[in-house]
């Protein structure tokens, strides 16, 4: 037991703090007398006593945390703090909401996923929708730290790539110090970015409510929207543009926004070996896709073709998943090239999922040396990233990484489909939780919603949700026995 | 010109012996007066006289094969024969278009059994014995591939066979080698054949399906002289035959080989994949024929192991020969059969998909990701058997893996775009891969690839070649810096 304090205490910090959050929706909801304060109150009430015995529990010595303990914490804090946060959705909508929908709402919303179960959105109160729109908030920030901080201290799938690059002392063994130090950093330009967002939103023609609620979404990639037809139902250019210019930000390395803030300069972008590559395939992307569907006949005008495509586009290939028309409905080459390109176009350290841009870099790097070795057995050929050398074990990390990725999809769709959904809804269920994106096509269309699945299914989905935000490894190494031999 | 010169050499012997066995079924053609002779007089004349004059233009160049040669050898007999072999088709069947007879010919000598002919039974003998000599001589050719060629070209992690197989290591020099290799091979696929043809016609088939379906099934290949292909049969014994076979060309025939020189089962016990390979198709078998006998598609369970067991083994051997509509089970089915199909057979065998060596590598490195991700500094060699697989090889594994994906996800992109629905678009994509040959969808078992259009055949020729020379040797080719000095 004594092994596992110092993990309790801290996720008893954890929840104390997360209890705190419920704040927000329990002002709101006094102000506006919306109707689901004693939700609320009574969700606070539970998570802050958690939080206590937890406290009560892990009393006495403990000693600093471990790079096994940062393992079992992360696990801990992704699937334990969902549960808390879903008491307020099963005691609002009691008795018609199951727990395991509640916690796959939950999930979507922490994993900045946005796959939603839940229809009728706009009927519903104020503080609920804002309270799923915080949970992507809140989990966009604990990602970016996840990302930035936590995955390259335990070197999860090449992540200790980017250890050289964020600041702070180096020091292995230990993992809260330079954690805190790096985590302070990067919610200051989290919460810049935010604000500003919000402003735009607002200024852009959303109500100060919807500017709120969407903030997060936005922000953290999740796609959680207040009205069933989700940007549809704004059906503006100015809304749609800054709702675009904002889901690039979220999709680049937060690292690199803190350096350019920091250093008042935009060469850190520049530097960032992502950026580019990022931008330029999302760009073509856009472009192909309008021309795509408008040689195909879906938009007479190319205009209006390029306004869809360049927010449906960006929104599922960044992982946020909002829509603004029913993309389902396009020549199928379009939705299938967005959910593919969801699996990688972000970059490390943003809010968005998939493998990222710098391990698909990586990937192609080394599979076109190992195409040169094949006509050169003897040349000695080096992998550069952003100038640097890649040394192997990285490399090894990566592609192990990378396969884990597909082998993950292979197998969670044969899940589904054994469970007797078709193909296409289990297929792009699968990439769409995994790669945190949200809505599929088929049956979990972006027309739809995740309610029409079974408990067993939507649990298959929640695994893949916390599978794709803890990038894999990080879950199974502590589902596998060899994490818990002495 | 100079440096092509000795390749071309090579390949002009090849395509002259090629000629020659086109003289198999013109004869039978002869013998049976069915009315198809003509087309193979053409044939033959045109493959000997380009055969011929490369010859006559490259005798005088002499060289050492090297590497880079190697390469372009591989790839100019696999795009090239199989173009010469659909000239009979194309010149007997007007209704088809080149493009068609080139995708048949193709899919004959990348032994994946993919179809655009549909009325098989009422075609001349002759036509439909070429289509399976095609196959055969195409598994041939994928074994000397696989077991002599690959590995010296160093193909995706194939060096790792090098030190197995029989015969002098002289990594520059490519001819000895092959052709000491190639003749032991050939020896046991041939044997092997015959007593699947016996096997076939003491069941109660003709001499001629006998012999068709012998090569068919050995090849890996899937082709039929009929179009309800096994199902034709509907006999028990045929399909056990078909079973066993299938399984013995699933195997690596450079074990075969030396169990028959050794003259004991010894060496299968050595064989590392063999157990994996039973065990992942004996273990479908059985969850495939709980599944449909437990939602109700065979009510009695027996009928529904006969049935599942046969097609797990066809498709996931990549031989693909059907007698049910498998494409009417449930979701779950096909797509697990298809997805066996990836990597179940062992390398050295005339099937295709990445080979169960490859998923072993890929498997053992990614548990050594996980160890450590918990220890970092822990050293820990992946290992196959007692050997310690060098950091060459994993990476041309994993790059080889990864490869395959990226091939099968952008090449199913690149078939949605031509409007083909997701389900055919992807089954084709990977029955071809996998040179397998049934897909789902519109190219389902009970149907054919006739339905494609013509840019969507062109891209399915192209992903069984892709298939079947292990996607590096291709691609290798196409890459600009091959062509550099």
């Amino acid at each position: 037991m004594y092994r596992y304090v110092a993990v309790f205490r801290a996720i008893a910090l954890i929840l104390a703090m997360f209890s705190g959050t419920m704040l927000v929706p329990v002002g709101f909801s006094f102000f506006l007398q919306d109707g689901a304060q004693s939700a609320f109150d009574e969700a606070l009430l539970i998570t802050l006593g958690a939080a206590g015995i937890c406290w009560f529990l892990a009393r006495g010595k403990a000693r600093e945390l471990q790079i096994k303990d940062g393992f079992l914490l992360v696990v801990l804090a992704w699937t334990g703090v969902p549960a808390f946060a879903a008491i307020p959705l099963m005691i609002f909508f009691w008795p018609d909401m199951s727990f395991t929908d509640a916690y796959f709402e939950t999930v979507s919303g922490m994993t900045t996923t946005g796959a939603t179960v839940i229809s009728g959105l706009d009927q519903l109160p104020f503080s609920i929708n804002l309270w799923r729109g915080e949970l992507v908030w809140l989990g966009g920030m604990g990602l970016i730290v996840l990302a930035v901080a936590i995955l390259p201290l335990l070197g999860v799938g090449g992540r200790q790539m980017f250890k050289a690059e964020s600041p702070g002392p180096m020091k292995e063994s230990k993992l809260t110090p330079r954690m805190a130090e790096t985590a302070k950093g990067l919610w200051a330009v989290y919460g810049i970015i935010s604000l500003s967002c919000f402003l735009a939103c607002w200024a852009a023609g959303m109500t100060w409510q919807d500017a709120l609620i969407h903030l997060g979404p936005i922000m953290g990639l999740g796609g959680f929207s207040s009205h069933d037809s989700s940007f549809g139902y704004f059906d503006s250019v100015p809304i749609e543009i800054v709702t675009t210019v904002f889901m690039y930000l979220a999709g680049m390395n937060f690292a690199t926004h803190f350096l350019a803030l920091h250093g008042k300069s935009l060469s850190p972008y520049r530097a960032d070996p992502e950026v580019g590559w990022y931008l330029g395939v999302l760009i073509a992307s856009v472009l192909v896709i309008a021309l795509y569907i408008w040689n195909a006949g879906t938009y007479d005008n190319f205009w209006t073709a390029l306004r869809f495509s360049s927010f449906n586009v960006v929104s599922i290939a960044t992982t946020t998943g909002f829509a603004s028309t029913d993309y389902a409905l396009w020549p199928i080459f379009a939705p299938l090239w967005m959910i593919f390109l969801s699996s990688f176009a972000t970059c490390a350290g943003s809010t968005g999922g998939g493998i990222k841009m710098i391990r698909a870099i990586i990937l192609y790097k080394q599979t076109f040396r190992e195409i040169l070795r094949s006509m050169h057995p003897n040349v000695v050929r080096p992998i550069k990233v952003g100038g640097e050398d890649v040394p192997n074990n990285i490399v090894f990390a990566v592609l192990a990484f990378g396969f884990m990725y597909m082998a993950i999809i292979v197998s969670l769709t044969l899940a589904l489909a054994f469970s007797g959904l078709d193909i296409v809804t289990a297929f792009s269920a699968i990439v769409a939780t995994l790669n945190n994106m949200g809505p599929g096509l088929n049956l979990v269309g972006p027309s739809t919603t995740y309610a029409v699945l079974t408990d067993f299914q939507t649990w298959v989905c929640t695994i893949a949700m916390l599978l794709g935000r803890l990038e894999i490894f990080t879950l199974l190494v502590v589902l596998s026995p060899a994490f818990w031999r002495k | 010109m100079n440096r092509l010169a000795p390749v071309l050499h090579v390949f002009s012997l090849i395509m002259l012996l090629f000629s020659l066995t086109m003289l198999v079924p013109l004869a039978l053609s002869w013998g049976l007066r069915d009315g198809a002779e003509e087309a193979y007089d053409e044939a033959f004349l045109l493959a000997l006289g380009s055969g011929a004059l490369l010859w006559l233009l490259t005798s005088r160049v002499k060289r050492e094969l090297q590497a880079w040669d190697g390469f372009l050898l591989v790839a100019l007999v696999w795009l090239v024969l199989p173009a010469m072999g659909a000239v009979p088709l194309y010149v007997f069947l007007p209704q088809v278009s080149w493009t068609d007879a080139y995708f048949e010919a193709v899919s004959g000598l990348t032994a994946t059994g993919a179809t655009v002919l549909s009325g098989l039974d009422t075609l001349p003998a002759s036509i439909n014995f070429w289509r399976h000599q095609l196959h055969w001589m195409g598994g041939l050719g994928v074994i000397v591939l696989a077991v002599a060629i690959l590995p010296l070209l160093g193909i995706g992690g194939r060096q790792l066979f090098k030190a197995e197989t029989p015969g002098p290591m002289k990594d520059s020099k490519l001819t000895p080698r092959i052709a000491e290799t190639a003749k032991g091979l050939w020896f046991v696929y041939a044997s092997l054949t015959f007593a699947c043809l016996l096997a076939y016609h003491f069941a109660g088939m003709s001499w001629l399906d006998a012999i068709m379906h012998a090569f068919s099934t050995l090849a890996l290949g899937g082709f039929s002289s009929v179009d309800a292909s096994l199902g034709h049969f509907d006999s028990l014994a045929i399909e056990l035959i078909a079973i066993f076979f299938a399984l013995l060309a699933g195997m690596n025939f450079a074990t075969h080989f030396l169990a028959w020189r050794q003259k004991s089962l010894r060496a299968y016990l050595f064989d590392g994949e063999l157990p994996y390979y039973l065990l992942v198709l004996g273990a479908s078998s059985l969850l495939i024929a709980w599944y449909i006998w437990l939602k109700g598609v065979y009510p009695d369970f027996f009928e529904a192991l006969r049935h599942s067991a046969f097609h797990t083994v066809s498709v996931a051997t990549s031989l693909g020969m059907v007698t049910q509509d498998y494409a009417q089970w449930p979701y779950f089915v096909p797509f697990w059969m298809l997805f066996l199909g990836s990597f179940a057979v062992c390398s050295g065998s005339t099937g295709g998909g990445i080979k169960m060596m490859r998923a072993i590598i890929l498997y053992k490195q990614v548990f050594r990701e996980f160890v450590r991700s918990i220890h970092p500094n822990a050293v820990y060699p992946v290992k196959l058997g007692r050997e310690t697989l060098s950091t060459q090889i994993l990476f041309a594994v994993l790059a080889f893996a990864f490869l395959y994906m990226v091939s099968i996800v952008s090449l199913t992109l690149i078939l949605s775009a031509t409007e083909l629905d997701i389900i055919t678009a992807f089954s084709a994509v990977v029955a071809c891969l996998n040179n397998t040959g049934p897909g789902l969808g519109a190219v389902g078992p009970a149907s054919n690839f006739g339905v494609l259009t013509d840019l969507q055949t062109w891209f399915c020729s192209f992903t069984m070649l892709l298939g079947r020379l292990e996607i590096f040797t291709l691609l290798v080719v196409m890459n600009f810096t091959f062509w550099k000095n």
